[in-house]
């Protein structure tokens, strides 16, 4: 742009921006903090695509506002035909936005693709247990895997289904195309995306017509935007701005701040030290003191009520500064240094959390080394499988909503963060992987998360709430799973 | 002249293949890209097996052969995070960033020169005395801070402009005084000791006893002489500003340019956007420095090259 166009245009554009402020009826604008990276639905594990691309793509298993499996492209659950075959029966009638039909060609297409290494998807991890994929009639599709496969339907509900023609297509990273309550309009880098209502939805006809995103990675700018009447939703609200936005809506998050303690060496061996420092950090404190209360005390497990296994007999640690000191006198570890590793500026309040916790350690009569280490030199110690830092403060959030994820990682020996060799907790672990039974898998989970918690191989800290900022127009219920569905959507 | 630009060219050739090189071995020793990329959950042999599909498991050695082979022809590969060519997210957001850079700079140059001027006439009066608290502000304020202020003022309270974004005349114009302001400051202070200093030179003094008006006086001769010290630190403001900090700026605004892009890069360890980006950035900045000596040749012939 040259300086001449934008001295002629500097005065028509002052006063079209100021225009452009008056509300649109149905009609939005969605502030992300981050541009999505691709709109490609099947390669990246980034936030911001996904909540593009919720809303274009759809998957065979969806999930209620509350969590619940539900059927989404999917006539019925998924069944089992044999113990290593799945076999799912489509919705008739769909169609992609091209008009090309959603048939089970189109999801063998999908599975087939997502697994393929020369995709290089970030999120093949989800898919590993699948083999394959093939066609029994235009609406029914076998997937095969490598084991039982208990978490199947959940898996269902991460993988996007896309046409053939179009996942083939040069411009699958930039032209998204689905079948879902939004067709993609433009992209303009840098800048917005927008989408609008797909008339021949098969489902609920969406009411917002038209939607736009903004990326604004700066929190105080997108707090600005929604003031300012430029937004009607923003995402990541920083808890302390809850109170000056038009609208904020809050809703039990997937992230769980925790620490993992060392269980099998240093001074964290001792399972009377790993309970004294749970009962020397005061939860409910710190959900107040840093996360304005948006935040709840973790019930001691590293899992959401919304998540499949969580144990909902369990209450946590409490805060007992008295006992936690007395604790640590009875092993000896009174005065003696432990080494808390963490990052910053990775999840929210990362620092603070950990620096509060410290203190808290301190108060009760540790000496508590904090190595703040940045993210990439953290994820060497992390996932360090040789020497076990003392304690390692991180943040899980679960967004396959089943134990297996979370507990594999952290709870299982061997996994990637886990710093315990406890047998039988290994085994529970296992052996409820594969676990057809839904009930004797939930109870699998009931036990491994009683027995780590029992045996104190974390501090379990809080669990983080999302919080929105609304548009006094606006009206949406945010839901567990933190996808932002436009559909659910609608303005006064 | 010529022989001289060509030695320039060689150097700055030098500065450029030293740079990226050091970039790829550096973001190839700290941190590693894969663990970055996929899910924390993701088991050990998930990441080996992903780090062999994007080939950063070969040896160093043979990567910066692979790497060298493919610049060379300006092809840096595929951006990690965004899955398409690097080079052309770079030349996307180049433009945003040099638009912002100029306009900023060029902005901060316009209103020095004047104010600068107008300060060192009379030194240490009112007028002058104001200009210096002016500018201590200006270098005080931090660019983050003054770029979110601007925003509620004019944004959010007044609704005259956008609080970010960009596309319009209007988007323009806080992220332009946002970036202008540190360099303006700074400028107005070099302006006005430069101007104060070529004023006490017996040559203003004989200009004025022949009778030539005060305005050519300053204007031309004085100011030509001054120009010199701000033309480098105009230069040294607009490089620092391609090098990197506009992305205060660029982010605040949400301002699409490639300070932003650089800092996504970095967080997300994209080491082959940030290839591109490094190498773009020092070829700007050698053309700059070139461009710059060009300039001071032009303005005070005490630098031209036999």
């Amino acid at each position: 742009m040259t300086l001449r166009q934008i001295v002629r245009a500097a005065v028509g554009a002052v006063l079209l921006a100021a225009l452009g402020h008056a509300a649109q009826a149905q009609q939005i604008t969605i502030a992300l903090g981050s541009e999505p990276t691709t709109l490609d639905p099947q390669v990246r594990e980034d936030g911001s695509e996904r909540a593009v691309n919720d809303n274009i793509y759809e998957t065979l298993m969806a999930r209620t506002r509350e969590g619940a499996l539900v059927p989404g492209l999917a006539a019925e659950a998924p069944k089992l035909v044999d113990p290593t075959t799945w076999q799912v029966k489509l919705r008739p009638g769909i169609k992609f936005h091209d008009g090309t039909p959603l048939d089970a060609a189109a999801v063998v297409y999908s599975v087939q693709r997502i697994i393929d290494p020369k995709l290089k998807s970030e999120q093949a991890s989800f898919f590993s247990t699948i083999t394959g994929a093939s066609k029994v009639d235009a609406l029914t599709v076998r997937i095969t895997t490598n084991g039982p496969d208990p978490i199947m339907a959940a898996r269902l509900y991460w993988l996007k289904i896309m046409s053939p023609a179009h996942g083939a297509s040069k411009q699958v990273g930039a032209v998204p195309m689905g079948s879902g309550p939004y067709k993609f309009v433009g992209w303009n880098r840098g800048r917005d995306i927008t989408l609008e209502a797909n008339p021949d939805y098969w489902g609920d006809k969406p009411k917002i017509r038209k939607v736009a995103y903004r990326f604004v990675s700066e929190p105080g700018t997108r707090l600005a935007g929604l003031m300012a009447g430029e937004f009607d939703l923003i995402t990541n609200l920083l808890p302390e701005f809850a109170g000056r936005v038009p609208k904020a809506a809050h809703v039990q998050g997937l992230e769980h701040p925790i620490v993992i303690l060392n269980a099998d060496g240093g001074i964290t061996r001792d399972p009377r030290v790993r309970k004294a420092l749970n009962l020397a950090v005061d939860k409910q404190a710190l959900a107040e003191g840093l996360f304005e209360g948006r935040a709840r005390v973790s019930t001691g497990q590293l899992l959401s009520p919304s998540h499949f296994g969580f144990n909902d007999k369990l209450k946590g640690y409490a805060y007992d500064p008295a006992q936690a000191k007395k604790l640590l006198a009875e092993a000896g570890a009174a005065g003696k240094k432990i080494q808390l590793v963490g990052t910053s500026g990775r999840w929210l309040k990362d620092r603070e959390v950990i620096e509060a916790v410290a203190a808290y350690w301190e108060a009760a009569g540790m000496k508590v080394e904090v190595k703040i280490y940045e993210f990439g030199e953290y994820l060497n110690r992390l996932f360090d499988r040789n020497t076990r830092a003392d304690a390692i403060f991180v943040v899980n959030s679960n967004e396959m909503m089943d134990a297996d994820r979370s507990l594999s990682a952290y709870y299982k020996p061997g996994g990637v963060g886990a710093s315990n060799k406890d047998a039988r907790l290994g085994q529970l672990i296992d052996a409820a992987r594969t676990e057809v039974d839904p009930a004797k898998r939930k109870a699998m989970y009931n036990e491994a998360v009683q027995l780590a918690y029992d045996n104190a191989y974390f501090v379990w800290l809080l669990n983080i709430e999302d919080v929105y900022g609304l548009s006094k127009r606006l009206e949406w219920t945010p839901r567990v799973d933190a996808k932002i569905l436009v559909r659910e959507m609608s303005v006064k | 002249m010529g022989r001289h630009l060509l030695t320039r060219l060689w150097h700055g050739l030098i500065v450029v293949f030293g740079v990226t090189a050091i970039v790829f071995v550096v973001t190839r020793m700290v941190g590693d890209p894969v663990a970055m990329m996929l899910p924390l959950e993701a088991t050990a042999e998930q990441r080996a097996a992903f780090e062999h599909e994007l080939g950063f498991d070969r040896p160093i050695a043979v990567q910066f052969g692979d790497f060298l082979a493919e610049a060379v022809r300006l092809d840096f590969g595929d951006s990690l995070w965004q899955r398409r060519p690097a080079m052309e997210i770079v030349l996307e957001k180049l433009p945003a960033t040099l638009e912002l850079t100029l306009l900023g700079v060029g902005l901060a140059i316009v209103l020095a020169i004047p104010i600068g001027i107008l300060a060192a006439l009379r030194p240490g009066r009112a007028l002058d005395q104001s200009t210096v608290a002016f500018s201590l502000a200006g270098l005080s304020i931090p660019q983050f801070w003054l770029g979110l202020l601007l925003i509620y003022v004019f944004a959010v309270r007044l609704q005259w402009l956008p609080t970010s974004g960009s596309g319009t005349p209007a988007h323009v114009l806080l992220p332009m005084i946002t970036m202008a302001l540190p360099a303006l400051a700074r400028l107005v202070m070099t302006v006005r000791s430069a101007m104060i200093d070529e004023l006490n030179q017996q040559y203003v003094k004989t200009a004025r006893a022949k009778g030539l008006p005060l305005a050519r006086v300053v204007g031309v001769h004085a100011l030509r002489n001054a120009l010199v010290p701000v033309l480098t630190l105009a230069g040294w403001e607009a490089i620092r500003a391609l090098a990197g900090y506009s992305v205060v700026v660029e982010t605040v605004f949400a301002w699409p340019g490639l300070g932003l892009a650089t800092m996504q890069a970095i967080e997300r360890h994209d080491l082959i956007l940030l290839q591109a980006v490094v190498f773009t950035v020092a070829v700007l900045v050698v053309l700059t420095n070139i461009a710059l000596d060009a300039v001071y040749q032009r303005v005070d012939p005490r630098m031209k090259l036999a």
